[in-house]
């Protein structure tokens, strides 16, 4: 696949504080990249640095289609974190300058920014003001205006935040689309379920370094592990003993047992101890919300877990 | 740059699609105009009323009198009477809209004459009678059997007037015309409405750029412009705004006041010495939209606004502080102080140049310059400013902040 964005070595600080340190990644075509992480990760401002609304105090942004340092303005598509439209304006006004100012043809404009008000349940809409419009009819508006042009990079911040269920199935399956068409797609999100589904590769980073990056096949392999939840009195110590067990939690009386990749289930459960109090059990993945999760709130599961790999 | 004008499209579109810009643009000429007409309205009904003048003609004058009333175009309504003067006296407190003038032998005597008027007629009637003073005096003069050359030098009087030595060093050639203030005061008024109006549609950038701030819009449009380019059109848009409000309120204004006056205005108005003024007027509204454009860009809140934002929004009222000493002396040291300085040099050199009858054209050049030098600052810092303040969301930037962004 093509490569259409490539990120190599990106930093950014703001004052004493370093915001985003050596961030590398790159987008290719028809592929849906992620970038996740906590509030205050550093999304955003490498989303701002990728489309020069910040500039990085160190590394290289490259489009392949044009020459290093050149923003291909017109090719990009792009909704932001901090959403808004003018207030006193039609829909399809809004629209048309947003194509406008991508030079993209007043017409072709037309046309598709009617389809898909159509196919975004906004029918009949396009001569509404916008200040008449609901907050997720207004992101639909908007993520119109960041695809009217047929962009071959779409960034997305957030594209889901704020957005009923419903929407965000509208959503998640006009991203595919687009990606499937051979639009480049790079997002960032906190809806773990939302990336699990839709991504074809993820990059994750908190306090503006990357911790995990790879495919989505690769990073479940990798990091999505057993654990075994039991509901009953046990000592921490006793669980620990066990074999291929990484780590204990414990809250009340219910006790999760983290393992490791080279667990078998069905062996495992077999040299559980008699002495056990087991009201309830069950063994689960590790979802990539409790990677998020954990990350985010430094249990550090990720690195005892890469450190038991390395 | 073409970014920048289809910013401007769009701004322009956008306000001219607006109500409040519509009512705006048509009402103020409409309260100009009203606040024009309606004195009138209350003032001018008596003017139009005939008035019956009542004449008793010992002095056989009536017919003299009839063609003075035509030639001066007054609203008399000339009678001859026999009454005697006692009878005029009680006559006019009957009658509201009469006058009864006696000219008589024993007033042409006396050199005074009465003038009898009843309630309703003005007190302005009486500088009206003062044309009959010129045929009296003809009169008196006529039965003292004096030659025609005693006649004249009476006639003539004596007067005192200062010299003006000026002119008379110029070869005294100069036309009548050029002493004439207007000639000098309507091309000044013109671009005085055009430094007024885009002064005012300046403010409406701040608006503009404070709400694009607020709306959350502007990392969309920075994601297809560049802050620079954003920037530019908005005071290229609000340019064309401005003069769309000029055009339509002069289109309305003139017809209207080279309909109700006799002045030349047009002739007055297309003269080269408003190309100057044109373009100090322009200046003018380019430095305060760039101040303009860079300030809506640290505001969100405009109810928060610091002291610091509200007196820089003073900025262009500053030159009022220069009209008195201005009208005063157009030449004195105020004057020159409050050329020099940019932010008053486009209404200081608007006044003085309505006022002065020999342009100052060193004065003016470097004062160009530096007003010049100025606005390419402005605009340089402004950039600075709105760059960043544009994508500070969620509060208002202060001083110490914005002075931060000048440096980087």
């Amino acid at each position: 696949m093509e490569t259409i964005l490539t990120v190599e070595g990106l930093g950014k600080s703001f004052k004493e504080r370093q915001i985003v340190k050596d961030i590398s990644f790159n987008v290719k075509r028809g592929e849906i990249m992620a970038v996740l992480g906590p509030n205050g990760a550093g999304k955003s401002t490498t989303i701002r640095s990728i489309m020069g609304i910040l500039y990085p105090d160190e590394g290289i942004v490259k489009f392949h289609q044009c020459e290093a340092g050149e923003i291909p303005r017109n090719k990009i598509g792009y909704l932001p974190e901090e959403r808004g439209l003018y207030k006193n304006v039609k829909v399809m006004d809004m629209i048309l300058y947003l194509a406008e100012l991508k030079d993209y043809p007043i017409k072709k404009a037309k046309e598709r920014a009617l389809h898909y008000l159509a196919k975004l349940g906004l029918e009949g809409k396009e001569k509404v003001s916008v200040e008449e419009l609901s907050k997720g009819m207004a992101q639909k508006v908007q993520f119109i205006g960041s695809i009217i042009h047929e962009p071959e990079l779409l960034i997305l911040d957030e594209p889901f935040s704020g957005l009923d269920p419903v929407s965000q199935e509208v959503f998640k399956s006009e991203i595919k689309e687009l990606a499937q068409s051979g639009t480049a797609i790079l997002l960032s999100s906190h809806q773990m379920n939302m990336v699990e589904e839709i991504c074809d590769r993820l990059f994750m980073i908190h306090r503006g370094q990357r911790v995990i990056e790879g495919t989505m096949i690769d990073v479940k392999n990798e990091y999505a592990n057993f654990k075994c939840t039991i509901r009953g009195e046990n000592e921490a110590a006793v669980l620990e003993r066990l074999s291929h067990v990484s780590r204990v939690e414990q809250k009340g009386d219910v006790s999760i047992v983290y393992l490791n990749q080279e667990v078998v289930v069905p062996q495992w459960l077999k040299q559980l101890p008699e002495t056990l109090s087991i009201q309830e059990l069950s063994i689960d993945r590790i979802s990539l919300h409790e990677i998020f999760i954990d990350i985010a709130t430094d249990r550090h599961i990720i690195k005892e877990e890469s450190a038991s790999h390395a | 740059m073409r970014n920048s004008f289809k910013v401007a499209k769009w701004e322009i579109k956008r306000n001219m699609m607006n109500k409040s810009f519509i009512i705006s643009l048509l009402l103020t000429p409409a309260f100009f105009a009203l606040f024009y007409f309606v004195p009138q309205l209350f003032g001018g009904n008596d003017e139009k009323k005939m008035i019956d003048v009542f004449i008793a003609d010992e002095l056989g004058v009536a017919q003299d009198i009839e063609q003075l009333v035509k030639d001066e175009q007054l609203h008399w309504k000339v009678h001859v009477t026999d009454l005697s003067e006692d009878e005029m006296g009680q006559q006019a407190a009957l009658e509201e809209n009469a006058v009864y003038i006696p000219l008589t032998e024993q007033a042409l005597n006396d050199g005074v004459v009465q003038v009898y008027k009843g309630e309703d007629v003005d007190e302005s009637f009486l500088f009206e009678a003062y044309m009959l003073e010129a045929p009296l005096r003809q009169l008196q003069l006529d039965q003292l059997d004096l030659s025609d050359e005693q006649k004249n030098v009476i006639a003539k009087g004596v007067s005192v007037q200062q010299a003006d030595w000026q002119e008379l060093d110029n070869g005294g050639e100069l036309l009548e015309d050029d002493n004439d203030p207007l000639k000098q005061i309507i091309p000044g008024a013109f671009a005085a409405i055009i430094l007024f109006s885009s002064v005012m549609t300046g403010m409406m950038i701040f608006t503009s750029a404070s709400q694009e701030k607020k709306e959350k819009v502007a990392e969309i449009i920075l994601s297809s412009v560049t802050p620079g380019e954003l920037m530019q059109g908005k005071i290229i848009g609000y340019f064309v705004l401005g003069i769309t409000q000029v055009i339509v309120w002069l289109g309305i204004g003139l017809p209207i006041l080279a309909w109700k006056s006799d002045l030349p205005i047009i002739e007055y108005l297309f003269v080269p010495q408003l190309a100057l003024l044109v373009i100090l007027a322009i200046a003018g509204y380019l430095l305060f939209a760039a101040i303009f454009v860079a300030i809506g860009a640290t505001v969100e809140d405009m109810t928060s606004t610091s002291n610091f934002q509200g007196l820089v929004m003073m900025l262009p009222f500053l030159p009022l502080i220069f009209i008195g000493p201005i009208i005063g002396d157009p030449s004195g040291i105020i004057a020159k102080i409050g050329s020099f300085i940019p932010f008053t040099a486009p209404a200081v050199w608007i006044m003085r140049l309505s006022l002065l009858e020999e342009w100052p054209w060193i004065e003016i050049g470097i004062s160009l310059v530096v007003l010049f030098a100025a606005i390419w600052l402005v605009m340089k810092a402004a950039g600075k400013i709105f760059k960043i303040g544009i994508l500070m969301y969620g509060k208002n930037a202060t001083p110490k902040e914005i002075w931060k962004w000048l440096w980087a």
